[in-house]
């Protein structure tokens, strides 16, 4: 075609590409016509060599972080933080930065597919560098596949129609809800294995007990003087890594102020512990009753009368019992009695156990004693995002346990999934798996062919995330309140579609009350149909006289938000007169090692299929490409293994076979295993690579509801094999292998 | 023949202040990789797989180094240290080149690997007493469609060719360029390397170490016990270390 344009046609297209583009970003409300141009067609604007920026939201976890894409002639070239966005202020994790590798990955779900459960969606074959590979085919066109979804909706009784989605609350979420309030479908559920081990619903829930409000904690840990956290690892995939960093950031500044202090407690080292000051290598299960001693102590130093929550606990029986001295507890406590912002946070595999309510409470009230809620330093209720009236934590691994037992209980005859990958995140364990059995109808809106594409009987992609419009609520981590927004910077590649698009033309082909309860034209309607209320909210970082020009600054600067802050004081006139539980966690199983799996920083629970991601050096081990069992070095010369020796790790729910990396910075009663890889699909980078820790995790919850992860014992076994690992460090360096000094 | 060094003896280079420089408070680091991918993805650094990484042949510009420091349960991880080229003032990497494909410039005051010079002898990756140059070992292909994302300023390489860190000197000319043609200088912050720019916790500042204004020279300043590493060899590293803690 190219060679019979004439030169004034050339010129004709350019102008109306100029047109397109130019709305895109942020000119008016036709700016649903997104195109991705090809050379020929280049737009006006677009020189070669200058690039073009687009504002959008990271969906890489659910924090939703703002991200400015530098695109050059339609290509997205690299992501940068948004400076203006007040969560991450123009910062960004490794795993915002490598985005662009799952947006051209080589194995994306490339159209529509009818599929058998199963059957495989691309060639693993082919050398994972290799130019050479075949996706599944789509067999379908997308006027089918949105007939498919319709005849869903329609022929189905509402009750048995269920939606499980990602952990971000984002506008898919909205419109799912929307759908579900107005015909009676199930409330969509959302769920991540991130939200599993940050233990999330753990923390809202204790919260809720001792404040009496709903909410998720947001702790200020730039402002604090001394933080002490308990399995908290936020610095790695903890709720907001980027801002909780910053904060981090913060704490340590000493041109200012007087340098912070920062004191971790847990069994395992984590690459947060690491940039502690001390690290209480606690016996897992201890942390409330350390908790408890300290906040008892430090009333004592403080003088004031011993609290009720504190009166039951004597300090010498805890640190007997959690191995951290007297004299140590004592040393803590006059740290954090005499600091002017003494902070606790609980987090993490803390609150994954059986006691994991006990431990967040506990670990709360700490707050309580030096009174630091609402004060900078301080914990605070977080700002509900802008379109939000209350707080809606994704939900814990017990609601989903309920939702699986639906599954099994036949009362789910179609089952839309979306953003969430429960064959690899949920724990074998929760028989996610078998229970699909028992549903006639699945349809994935997969991006990639993970596992659950793998098993569903359509698959109906979406774009990828930078392909996209949207908005996602920020849960926590900022002092205002943030609606970040999200736009395609690049046409999409492949025949996708949104999947807010293929609901709505769904529900108008389902008709009835399905076409009522969505009335808008597509997704762009819908999206303005949420955000344009807030042209009427004050304190907004943008305002406008209209709505299009509104919509052109929510595109321009990749959201709304609020200037003023909108944290709320936590009520904690009643935390320290209740009675809190001090009692040790109960494990499960038969082992002789406390098992503690935790989310790889660099991978989390998406990145395993994205190369850049793989090739990062895990931060405490510098492992790359693989999963490896942390365990301390005189463990392993107990049990006669060196490093890259393969065990067998066999807990009550199942057994995994996996290499041996001597960690010097674990109990020796302790063992630990990273989340992220040991995919069975999701592309040739993250397939057959590594195995998965949540094969291991049992069906145990703790009061909450959340899964008690890290309330495991295991068993270990060496098998007689080696699978050397891949990492940065020098295997000469740690423990002076091949020097002649090796122990 | 034994030869005796007498450190009295030994030439230092002399007082240098160099152009383009670093600080980074590894106080603040806390070693979540951001600035090594997004290193990676701005200088279309190559993956190498699971295999050749394991050989240490990955390719990190960046590296972040953790130490350990006695044994259990007083175990400590020192603060982490991101490793990069330091851009030497008097770089060992630079007269041992056969090719002349690691050079100086004078203009810029930074090491250059200028990549179709290099014939691969690897005496400069041998030479460097930081080990922050990466060499190409093979070919390592981007499947379709990766190259995509590939950026146009800076060049991809190929087997046999030496790489490393240039801080971002595509965005210093770029940088230079837009500020040349508005007729002024380039403002300080004004731009930033890849992994300063990334960096959550803001532990690396990029700026001129020339210009007594600039933040980086002011937190030189403020700190005042920055370190440059093994600066008894005399190489004049433009890279400052605040130890912290």
């Amino acid at each position: 075609m190219s060679d019979k344009l004439s030169r004034r046609d050339f010129l004709k297209l350019a102008g109306v590409g100029a047109v397109t583009t130019a709305i895109l970003t942020g000119c008016g409300p036709a700016s649903r016509l997104v195109k991705r141009e090809p050379y020929l067609q280049m737009p006006e604007y677009t020189y070669n060599g200058l690039s073009t920026y687009y504002a959008t939201t990271c969906r890489e976890c659910a924090a939703g972080c703002g991200l400015i894409i530098r695109t050059s002639q339609g290509r997205a070239l690299k992501t940068e933080g948004n400076a203006n966005n007040p969560l991450n202020l123009g910062k960004t994790c490794a795993r915002g930065q490598a985005t662009l590798q799952g947006l051209y990955n080589p194995n994306r779900v490339r159209g529509p597919i009818k599929h058998t459960r199963g059957e495989r969606l691309y060639d693993t074959a082919t050398d994972p560098f290799n130019d050479d590979f075949a996706d599944a085919k789509s067999n379908m066109d997308w006027a089918a596949a949105t007939q498919t979804v319709a005849d869903a909706l329609k022929n189905n009784k509402p009750e048995e129609i269920a939606f499980l989605m990602g952990m971000a609350p984002d506008h898919l979420f909205d419109l799912v809800t929307d759908l579900a309030n107005a015909t009676g479908i199930q409330s969509p559920v959302r769920f991540g294995a991130l939200s599993m081990f940050e233990s999330r619903a753990t923390l809202s829930k204790a919260s809720e007990n001792l404040f009496g409000q709903t909410g998720l904690p947001l702790f200020d840990v730039g402002g604090a003087q001394v933080v002490f956290s308990f399995g908290a690892n936020f610095l790695e995939t903890w709720l907001s890594p980027v801002s909780y960093t910053r904060g981090f950031s913060a704490l340590r500044e000493a041109q200012t102020k007087q340098r912070g202090k920062f004191v971790q407690f847990e069994s395992r080292m984590s690459s947060t512990a690491g940039k502690a000051d001390e690290w209480m290598p606690l016996r897992p299960g201890t942390e409330a009753m350390v908790a408890l001693a300290i906040g008892r102590l430090v009333s004592e130093i403080r003088g004031i009368p011993v609290p009720r929550a504190f009166s039951d606990i004597d300090p010498l029986d805890a640190a007997s019992k959690s191995g951290i001295k007297l004299e140590m507890l004592n040393h803590l406590a006059e740290m954090f009695a005499n600091s002017t912002g003494a902070l606790a946070i609980p987090g993490g595999a803390a609150l994954g156990q059986s006691n994991g309510l006990a431990v967040a409470e506990a670990v709360l009230a700490l707050n309580a004693v030096v009174n630091n809620f609402g004060k900078p330093g301080g914990v605070f209720f977080s700002a509900l995002a802008p379109n939000q009236t209350e707080y809606q934590g994704p939900a814990s691994a017990k609601e989903v346990g309920e939702f699986v037992q639906k599954m099994i209980d036949g009362k789910i005859k179609v089952l839309f999934v979306h953003g969430v990958n429960p064959f690899f995140e949920l724990p074998i364990s929760l028989q996610f798996g078998g229970a699909t059995k028992n549903i006639p109808q699945i349809i994935s809106f997969a991006t990639f062919p993970d596992e659950t594409a793998l098993e569903a009987d359509y698959i109906f992609p979406d774009h990828h995330g930078l392909e996209s419009w949207g908005y996602q609520r920020v849960a926590t981590g900022s002092v205002g309140s943030v609606l970040s927004g999200a736009q395609p910077v690049v046409s999409p590649f492949y025949d996708t579609r949104a999947t807010a698009d293929v609901l709505i033309a769904a529900a108008q082909l389902a008709g009835g009350k399905f076409a009522a309860a969505l009335p808008f034209k597509d997704e762009v309607e819908f999206l303005h149909s949420k955000v344009t209320p807030l042209i009427n909210e004050a304190d907004g970082f943008f305002s406008a006289p209209d709505v299009n020009t509104f919509m052109a600054y929510f595109q321009q600067f990749g959201g709304w938000w609020k200037t003023t802050d909108g944290r709320s004081i936590p009520n904690s006139a009643d935390v320290l007169n209740r009675s809190l539980s001090s009692a040790e966690a109960e494990f499960a199983g038969e082992g002789e090692f406390f098992f503690v799996p935790f989310v790889s920083p660099t991978l989390a629970e998406a990145g395993a299929n994205k190369p850049w991601l793989q090739e990062l050096p895990d931060p405490t081990t510098t492992v790359m490409w693989n999963t490896w069992v942390e365990m301390n070095p005189v463990t392993a010369e107990e049990l006669g293994l060196e490093d890259d020796d393969l065990v067998s790790i066999t807990s009550e729910a199942g057994v995994l076979e996996v290499p041996v990396y001597r960690y010097p910075a674990i109990r020796p009663d302790t063992i630990a295993i990273p989340f992220g890889q040991g995919h069975t699909a999701y592309g040739r980078y993250a397939e057959k690579r590594g195995v998965n820790p949540t094969d291991l995790i049992g069906q145990n919850f703790n009061e909450a509801g959340d899964l008690a992860f890290a309330g495991m014992k295991v068993k270990i076994k060496k098998i007689g094999k080696k699978k050397p690992l891949s990492r940065l460090e020098s295997i000469m360096g740690v423990y002076g292998v091949g020097l002649g000094e090796e122990k | 023949m034994a030869i005796e060094l007498k450190v009295s003896e030994v030439k230092m280079g002399e007082a240098y202040v160099g152009k383009w420089g670093m600080v980074i408070d590894q106080d603040m680091c806390t070693g979540c990789q951001a600035c090594v991918a997004a290193c990676a993805m701005e200088n279309n650094l190559s993956f190498v797989g699971e295999t050749d990484s394991g050989y240490g042949r990955s390719m990190h510009w960046i590296r972040i180094e953790r130490f350990w420091e006695g044994s259990y349960p007083e175990v400590k991880m020192t603060p982490n240290q991101p490793m990069l080229c330091q851009q030497c003032g008097a770089a060992t990497c630079e007269p041992v080149c056969p090719a002349f494909a690691t050079v100086h410039s004078q203009a810029e005051q930074l090491n250059l690997q200028v990549y179709n010079r290099c014939v691969g002898t690897r005496y400069c990756a041998n030479n460097c007493p930081y080990q922050v140059r990466s060499f190409n070992w093979r070919d390592y292909k981007r499947p379709e469609p990766l190259p995509n994302q590939l950026n146009p300023d800076v060049t991809v390489r190929r087997r046999g060719v030496m790489e490393k860190c240039t801080f971002c000197i595509q965005r210093i000319h770029k940088a230079q360029d837009k500020a040349k043609s508005e007729g002024r200088e380039v403002v300080d912050g004004e731009f930033t390397t890849a992994c300063a720019q990334a960096c959550p916790a803001s532990a690396i500042t990029f700026g001129r170490v020339d210009n007594p204004d600039s933040l980086v020279s002011q937190l030189a300043r403020v700190h005042g016990h920055g370190v440059k590493h093994l600066e008894e060899l005399g190489t004049l590293p433009n890279v400052t270390y605040f130890k912290g803690g």
